[in-house]
């Protein structure tokens, strides 16, 4: 089999996402015993493709023309089309980022292929890859399988795989090959602007490796400092369960649940959160969950992997004054 | 500043995509074939029918037991079983009275629950498959848009209604416009059809606005549902168990329901009317225990619930109807009072007000004339058809039940041999909410901490109840439930009732709170919200207002 990995960069920098798709492939070229091929499409984006090189890949292809220097699904769609036609991969792995999610539907569908998008996991049986996925606001998981023929389209959640996962090249580096594809202005109709952050300085939660999140227990506004403490001396980022941001306590992009963002960070600490499930549809994916919770019955507790019945008031200073001592 | 708003013109804007608006539009749309067909003049269109739906998708509000009496459906659309998305046919049913431990079966079935030749539906599927027909035939159908105020126009003395505002889309909570804000439309229709179910938002304050109330007040009953799939054998598709008694008091009018659907799937559910003495009553709670009954946990045993909802149902009857049309307007279903309260079932009878309301706007669309006195036709279909027929013999049978079950019983019994009459026609009665006893309680709130929990099984707290309705808004919008007068539910309501928002909710969207200087609050989570409108009929002051929220959020009755 022949796998293609498709990475994403912004202005020189790589989507740290699109190495935890690179750790994907190469288990899953493994277990199969295929080829990876790394694709990097961009404009002046060949320090990319070097530092992509530097890892377990047969090779790179490096995709650059003028109208891919800024992203815009026209060009991404016909420039990938154009990639996928010549090297007739059996597998397309993407990264399930925005960007993916607005051109990747597009692709497969001028290839006249479906996708499977937003996948968690995967396994092999028979020699058939199962992607998994989750439905119905992430209550139920549904095994999906490819029919038809290649080429095969997928994505994969952000954190679904490890990052640091992603292996090294064995010998060196892998060879980085120029594709040339045929675009011309006139195919691309959208013009992108310039790339705006909202006014407040957004956070992407689904980035953070620890995140502090606090819930009803934190009783009022003046105790969301204590929380920022801890979030400051672990090195993580505050969120929130939903009654916290209706309450204009913490500002709404900082919400954890089903009606707000969905994480898996490696360290998820509860402060206060009895655990609703509408909560944990939103975390549940998190590596190791830590809670704090006075009600020993909290729901919470069921999915923790660490659990403190107790105050928070006392707890949490503590932790903060022994994680501030210089060891 | 004022906003400048899109207008589009309609012949006919219905609102509501439930069984009783797509009827109508169905029915018109073949009645307008047949016109052009005939080469008859003015020119009609069905493109010129709108319907309105607030719901994400096609029948995604839509929850109903159900059975379905095929009577109306097989009218409208004559071959309906080779295609419709019918459960099961009824084969088998049985009423029980439910004592806390033991089931008692009636010896024979009372005969408005012979449901011999009816059909196990799911509303929602149903709805769904309606819709593409009507869909076909070129009707213009828009999810997502509710309608937020009616529009009138002053003709001489008379107001006529001229359409509907849909809800600006993209405000946020402080009513501030956000990027993506869109005003909302201006549709403008010759007749507009008021189809929204139970308890709509436009009915009533068309009702208020031109006093149209019937001789009674609408009372309504609170249905609360669970879909669960079960173990294989626990329960034959086709039987449908109706039950009375245990976990409510003989004061309270209501009972549950339990029907075996195709490939082991279990419809049950519980409703109450919303007539209670005790504000502290919990109808979810009450449905909690119900399913802790031997009779029902046997067969739910093993099982995996798999949806829920919520939903009011109008159970006042033919003295409860509003008058029903007006200048530029019709009302029918559930916002019509058509519901059959004895059978439980409106969904029959919803089709059929929906084909008769087409029927009178194909007239006055070829007439050209909207008015009152023409639309009165309406009134006058209805009571020359089954409609008649079959709501008026049970015009006085909700109402018989206001002393409690017992007498309920008797007084119907003397309903069912005198053709409706029974001992007093017609039965008076006041509005539910009235009947709360005052509790005269301290200035505290009520401790909320023993609230039921459920065990996670069998049986659930609201929350994750509501996480399986599949509930869903934009949070970032005014709150859809408007609170005429907060002050009254951190004070008054307080030492009156108790608040009782906290307990008739069935989505634990009212909950009160003390600040920290003791003032005391409602906080109202109106995400939660599953659009049954119980808070806007139950609110003993009379100050809740359910008003549609941002077109597409509430619940998704996938399968309900």
């Amino acid at each position: 089999m022949k796998i293609l990995v498709v990475t994403e960069q912004r202005e020189g920098k790589f989507n740290k996402v699109s190495f935890e798709i690179l750790a994907a492939s190469q288990q899953i070229a493994e277990q199969t015993k295929s080829s990876v091929t790394g694709v990097v499409v961009g404009k002046g984006v060949a320090a990319l493709a070097d530092e992509l090189a530097g890892y377990q890949l047969d090779e790179i292809l490096l995709v650059e023309h003028d109208l891919l220097d800024t992203y815009t699904p026209d060009g991404f769609t016909l420039a990938l089309k154009q990639i996928v036609e010549s090297t007739q991969p059996d597998l397309v792995l993407f990264p399930h980022t925005y960007q993916v999610r607005d051109f990747a539907p597009a692709l497969a569908a001028s290839l006249g292929k479906g996708m499977i998008g937003d996948c968690t996991s995967y396994r092999e049986a028979g020699g058939k890859l199962i992607f998994v996925r989750q439905m119905f606001q992430g209550r139920t998981v549904a095994d999906v399988v490819f029919a038809g023929e290649a080429p095969w389209i997928a994505s994969f959640q952000a954190s679904a795989f490890r990052a640091d996962l992603a292996k090294k090249h064995a010998t060196g580096k892998a060879p980085v090959k120029t594709v040339r594809v045929d675009l011309k202005p006139e195919q691309i109709r959208t013009t992108p602007l310039e790339l705006f952050r909202e006014a407040k300085q957004a956070v992407d939660l689904t980035q953070a490796p620890i995140l502090i999140s606090v819930g009803r227990g934190i009783k009022a506004p003046e105790n969301i400092p204590l929380a920022e403490k801890l979030a400051h001396a672990m090195g993580g980022e505050l969120c929130a369960s939903r009654p916290i941001c209706d309450e204009g306590w913490l500002p709404m992009d900082r919400q954890i649940g089903s009606s707000g963002q969905t994480v898996a960070p490696k360290l998820y600490f509860a402060l206060g959160i009895s655990g609703a499930i509408q909560h944990v549809v939103g975390m549940k994916g998190s590596r190791t969950i830590a809670a704090i919770n006075k009600d020993q019955n909290a729901p919470i507790f069921e999915i923790a992997d660490y659990g403190v019945v107790g105050d928070l008031f006392e707890i949490v200073p503590a932790l903060v004054e022994e994680l501030e001592k210089p060891h | 500043m004022a906003i400048e708003r899109e207008q589009l013109e309609a012949d006919v804007l219905i609102i509501g995509a439930g069984p009783g608006g797509l009827s109508c539009a169905l029915h018109l749309a073949n009645l307008i074939e047949a016109h052009n067909a005939a080469k008859k003049s003015p020119a009609l269109s069905a493109e010129n029918i709108y319907v309105l739906e607030k719901g994400r998708e096609l029948g995604a509000h839509q929850l109903s037991g159900a059975i379905m009496d095929p009577r109306g459906l097989r009218e409208l659309v004559p071959d309906f079983e080779s295609s419709a998305p019918l459960d099961a046919q009824v084969t088998d049913d049985a009423a029980y009275f439910f004592t806390e431990s033991s089931s008692y079966k009636l010896p024979i079935t009372p005969p408005p629950l012979q449901n011999h030749g009816n059909y196990i539906v799911s509303l929602n599927k149903l709805v769904k498959w309606l819709g593409g027909l009507v869909e076909a035939k070129g009707v213009n159908l828009f999810t997502q848009f509710a309608g937020r105020e009616l529009l009138y126009e002053k003709r001489g003395s008379a107001e006529i209604v001229a359409g509907v505002l849909t809800e600006d889309k993209g405000v946020d909570k402080n009513g501030k416009q956000k990027d993506n804000f869109t005003p909302g439309y201006e549709l403008r229709a010759k007749v507009t059809v008021l189809a929204e179910g139970s308890r709509g938002s436009l009915t009533k304050e068309l009702v208020n606005r031109l006093h149209l109330d019937g001789m009674n007040p609408q009372v309504y009953g609170i249905g609360i549902k669970e879909l669960w799939d079960v173990q294989p054998g626990k329960m034959k598709s086709g039987f449908t168990a109706h039950t009375l008694g245990w976990p409510l008091a003989a004061d309270y009018y209501g009972g549950g329901w339990v029907y075996g659907m195709q490939n082991s799937r279990v419809s049950l559910g519980m409703v109450v009317s919303l007539e209670y003495a005790d504000p502290l009553f919990d109808p979810h709670a009450a449905f909690q225990k119900y399913k802790t009954h031997p009779y029902v946990k046997n067969i739910l045993e093993g099982g995996k619930l798999v949806r829920y909802g919520a939903k009011s149902l109008p159970y006042g009857g033919w003295y409860s109807m509003p008058c029903n049309y007006v200048d530029g307007a019709l009302i029918l279903g559930d916002s019509a009072s058509f519901l059959n309260s004895q059978r439980l079932k409106g969904i029959h009878t919803a089709i059929k007000s929906g084909m008769l309301a087409a029927e009178t706007i194909y007239e006055s669309l070829c007439a050209g004339d909207a008015s009152a006195q023409k639309l009165s036709a309406y009134k006058r279909k209805i009571d020359k058809s089954w409609l008649r027929e079959e709501l008026w013999p049970v015009r006085n049978f909700h109402q018989a039940f206001h002393g409690g079950l017992w007498k309920g019983l008797f007084l119907s019994g003397l309903q069912f041999v005198s053709g409706g009459r029974g001992l007093v026609d017609p039965m008076h009665t006041k509005a539910g909410y009235l009947d709360y006893e005052k509790l005269n309680r301290p200035d505290v709130l009520v401790d909320q901490s023993t609230r039921f929990k459920g065990d996670g099984k069998l049986t659930f707290d609201r929350l994750t109840d509501v996480y399986h309705s599949g509930t869903r808004h934009d949070e970032d919008q005014p709150s859809h439930l408007l609170v005429l007068d907060p002050s009254i539910c951190g004070d008054r309501c307080v030492r009156e009732y108790g608040n009782p928002c906290q307990y008739f909710c069935p989505a634990a969207v009212y909950e009160m709170v003390s600040d920290k200087d003791g003032t005391k609050k409602l906080k109202i989570n109106a995400t939660n919200c599953v659009h049954c409108k119980t808070c806007d009929i139950a609110d003993p002051y009379q100050i809740i207002n359910w008003v549609p929220p941002e077109g597409g959020g509430g619940p998704n009755y996938e399968g309900m």
